[in-house]
């Protein structure tokens, strides 16, 4: 067993309850120290590929494997996978202390020790003081906290988060994406970040596994699932894509929003002519829905002084196009 | 996990059949069973005879109990249904949210008190120099014989069944959507036809729970027919006292017992098809 | 406010009254000296209350009910947690079924089951003991404990036991340290609760009882000879103790649902 070995294996994983199949076939490593996101919409087999991670589902085939060693037959409670969970799961008739002991107190921990231990993590994250605190006198990131410090004070080597922020104020989000990196490079302990949302994947994650009716529709960075997805279902999914028919028969074009060029005139070249939609403001700048030939939805992103310029009215005729190294070749879907 | 056998899940399943098994299903079916048996010298032997089916069911006093206790019932669950009505309706609709909330725990008060004493109160209160009889009497009406009559009985059942019946009618008025109600104002609906094409539709799961109940509870009751309703004629729940207690008749008793199932059944199923059966 | 607003407060009024009128009159009656009370009322007195109590079988009577209230609620309510758990955590087979055995026995009227409780125990021998309406207070208090522990259970994220086995819990000790104490108030409510039933309930319990009376079937055999105010008297104070209980009960359902 060397660091090089990944610290999960999944080989041939399948998971079915009665004739439908959660998780087809996946075969996933994850290394040590590594931040992976595993994405995709709702119903894709990434929460049920998490809990098969921390032994709460048995795969139906397949191995999985934590460390080289085969978990099929270890029960969730014999495993070091501790999982952060969507609603957080803490014990309402515990106070903030006693839910971050209680992974050691299941463990024998002795008390004086258990103290030592739960005191040290809430004062890492911003918790003391809070210790005989109700959970329901929480605030919604302090009660993220609490789950983070219950999770991580029998430091495990592998933390597993299930959507854990789903359920936060989008300016708390931005802020636990903070905590969450910065505490995953200062423990050097794997994340396995199960989302469906994809800003908080491409900014914390290190790889992205995309998952999509219970397969792996693409593994890579989150650059270049941006730039080139594989197939329709990453680019349509990953969202801001504009997918054209390609030069062969099969082939696909992807082209980000953020690369397409909107001109009044016509600039020649192959540039697609458009019925301007509607407009969405999108933070970054402003995302122009346009229909184009034979019905395709185009999207282009614009900032504010050429929204200006383009004035346009729905409608109105635009022309689209692209520099020729921006666009992506999507091939045998 | 599943691999292996695992003795956890039927820690928590196996107590409720093994003790339901044990003194509910068994109990029940020793009782049909016993309803075949025969009595020699004061004895049960069990048998397998119809003579106690053919000696209950073909006696006109059964039949007369039967009716009686069915039309009582029928009655009482009507009865209970429409004075509960407008105190559901004004509980559901006319009073603020708190006050609903004591009414219903004022409603719950009663199942805690002995059903016994309170039957004893109305004997008290009922009677020919009682208490109502005497502030009547006040007013030169009366005095009214109340008690040993089907309307003492109806006073009994009433106390048994209203609370239960309010409550139930009042959750089910309250859970109608306000927005259905104001759309049929909003549509030139009358108070009245609000009522019966809007209010009772929307209500009905509620309301024939309600009178499905207290049909239930009247049917089985036997405090009521013997201390007010004086239990001439007698109801089958007072036949099953008297040939249980009395004669050591169990069997013919588990006749009766088992045409009351029987007779619930056929109530129980015929609600349950009136409340969620198709609407016409 | 509306005249039919008003209307209906009477309404409601007359209601109540006649929902509480017997019960009133009872606790009215019990401190009033007339053996046959009528309007206007007699002198207030605790005659019935020193003749009630002055006689031991009162007393046999209410140590009878309190065993059998205090056993049968410890049984209910175990019988109705193991089943509102079974229900809340596991999809088996049959399940319908399974409810149906664990909700049925309320809907089978008194009389009947007395009768069938009467058969059956005899046949095994506790007809006429105390353990013979301990079981029988049991099979019909199940089914109340089940509900209210299957309630509380509804309130439980079901992710929280799975989040004890995740931080290395086994499920006996997840059921100890997670689910147990999250269902405590609701234990406790319905143990008071059935007991309270089994305090209250006469007819089961007079077929099986025998000459180990409990306190309603004394009043029910009370009642069955002549008129006496020592009935009130009895009456209240079971009342009182029911109620006692249900508040209790009821205390602990509403700080359940702030915590």
């Amino acid at each position: 067993m060397t660091d090089s070995d990944p610290l999960v294996r999944f080989s041939g994983v399948r998971k079915t309850y009665g004739t439908f199949e959660a998780v087809k076939h996946l075969d996933l490593d994850i290394g040590r120290g590594e931040f992976v996101a595993i994405m995709g919409p709702s119903g894709c087999g990434k929460t049920t590929t998490l809990r098969m991670l921390a032994g709460l589902e048995e795969p139906t085939a397949g191995e999985i494997t934590i460390d080289g060693r085969v978990m099929n037959e270890v029960s969730a409670h014999d495993r070091d996978t501790p999982l952060v969970w969507q609603s957080l799961a803490l014990f309402p008739f515990l106070n903030v202390k006693e839910n971050v002991e209680f992974g050691l107190r299941m463990r024998g921990v002795p008390k004086a020790d258990r103290h030592g231990r739960a005191m040290l993590w809430l004062e890492r994250l911003g918790l003391k003081g809070f210790e005989t605190r109700r959970i329901d006198q929480l605030s919604g990131g302090q009660r993220q906290r609490v789950a983070l410090a219950r999770s991580l004070v029998t430091e495990p080597r592998m933390l597993l988060l299930d959507e854990p922020l789903s359920a936060l104020d989008a300016h708390l989000v931005i802020r636990m994406q903070g905590v969450l990196t910065r505490l995953q490079k200062e423990l050097g302990i794997t994340f396995v970040y199960v989302t469906h949302s994809q800003s908080e994947a491409f900014a914390m994650a290190d790889r992205v596994v995309i998952m999509g009716h219970g397969e792996i529709a693409q593994i890579g960075r989150p650059q270049e699932i941006f730039r080139a997805p594989r197939n329709r279902f990453v680019a349509e999914f990953v969202g801001r894509n504009n997918i054209l028919p390609g030069d062969k028969p099969g082939h696909e074009l992807v082209v980000a929003a953020d690369r397409m060029q909107v001109s009044a005139s016509d600039p020649g070249e192959g540039a697609l002519a458009a019925e301007f939609l509607s407009e969405e403001f999108a933070g970054t700048g402003i995302i122009c829905y346009f229909e184009g030939p034979e019905g395709v939805e185009l999207k282009a992103q614009v900032t504010e002084d050429q929204l200006d310029d383009l004035s346009p009215e729905p409608g109105q005729r635009f022309w689209l196009n692209w520099a020729p190294g921006a666009a992506h070749v999507m091939a045998g879907i | 996990m599943s691999k292996r056998f695992e003795a956890y899940p039927y820690v928590w399943r196996l107590p409720l059949l093994i003790w339901q098994g044990l003194f509910f299903v068994g109990p029940l079916i020793l009782m049909v069973a016993m309803s075949f048996w025969l009595v020699r010298n004061y004895r049960m032997e069990p048998d397998f005879v119809l003579k106690n089916w053919d000696r209950m069911l073909g006696r006109d006093y059964f039949w007369n109990a039967y009716w009686v206790t069915l039309w009582r019932a029928t009655l009482a669950g009507v009865l209970a249904s429409l004075i509960a009505f407008p105190a559901s309706y004004a509980l559901a609709f006319r009073v603020s949210e708190t006050t609903r909330r004591w009414a219903i725990f004022f409603l719950i008060v009663p199942f805690f008190t002995s059903y016994l004493v309170r039957v004893y109160a109305w004997q008290v209160l009922l009677a020919e120099s009682g208490p109502i009889n005497a502030v009547l009497g006040f007013g030169g009406l009366g005095p009214f014989t109340m008690l040993n009559s089907g309307f003492g009985a109806m006073v009994g059942y009433m106390t048994l069944v209203l609370p239960l019946v309010v409550i139930l009618q009042t959750f089910s008025l309250a859970a109608i959507d306000r927005n259905l109600i104001e759309a049929a104002w909003n549509l030139g609906a009358s108070p009245r036809e609000t009522l019966f094409q809007v209010i009772l539709p929307a209500a009905r799961i509620g309301l024939i729970l309600g009178a499905t109940f207290a049909f239930i509870l009247s049917f089985g009751d036997f405090v009521s027919p013997f201390y007010l309703g004086g239990s001439k004629p007698p109801t089958l729940s007072i036949l099953i006292i008297d040939t249980t207690k009395s004669g050591q008749q169990w069997p013919r008793a588990a006749v009766v017992a088992i045409m009351m199932i029987a007779t619930l059944f056929v109530a129980a199923f015929a609600a349950v098809g009136a409340a969620y059966g198709r609407r016409k | 406010m509306r005249p039919s607003d008003i209307a209906f407060r009477l309404y409601l009024v007359a209601l109540f009254t006649f929902v509480f009128l017997p019960i009133l009159t009872s606790m009215v009656f019990s401190l009033n000296s007339d053996r046959f009370p009528t309007v206007p009322l007699g002198e207030v007195t605790t005659h019935w209350y020193e003749t009630a109590f002055s006689r031991p079988e009162v007393w046999t009577a209410f140590g009878n009910s309190l065993i059998v209230a205090v056993c049968a609620a410890a049984l209910s309510t175990t019988l109705g947690f193991v089943t509102a758990y079974t229900d809340f955590r596991y999809g088996f087979r049959f399940k319908p079924a399974y409810l149906a055995l664990a909700l049925l026995p309320p809907t089978i009227p008194l009389v009947i089951m007395g009768l069938a409780m009467l058969a059956w125990l005899g046949r095994l021998g506790i007809s006429g003991t105390l353990p013979g309406i301990i079981v029988a207070h049991t099979v019909m208090g199940a089914p109340f404990a089940m509900a209210i522990c299957r309630l509380r259970l509804s309130q439980m994220d079901p992710a929280l036991e799975a989040a004890a086995w995740n931080l290395g819990a086994s499920q006996w000790r997840a059921m100890r340290a997670v689910v147990i104490p999250f269902c405590l108030p609701a234990l406790i409510s319905a143990y008071c609760l059935t007991a309270a039933v089994s305090f209250d309930e006469f007819i089961v319990a007079w077929f099986v009882s025998g000459l180990n009376k409990t306190v309603p079937v004394m009043i029910l055999e009370i009642l069955q000879g002549n008129v006496d105010p020592q009935i009130n008297a009895i009456g209240t104070v079971v009342f009182l103790t029911s109620m006692a209980l249900v508040i209790i009960a009821q205390l602990l359902i509403l700080r359940k649902t702030n915590a």
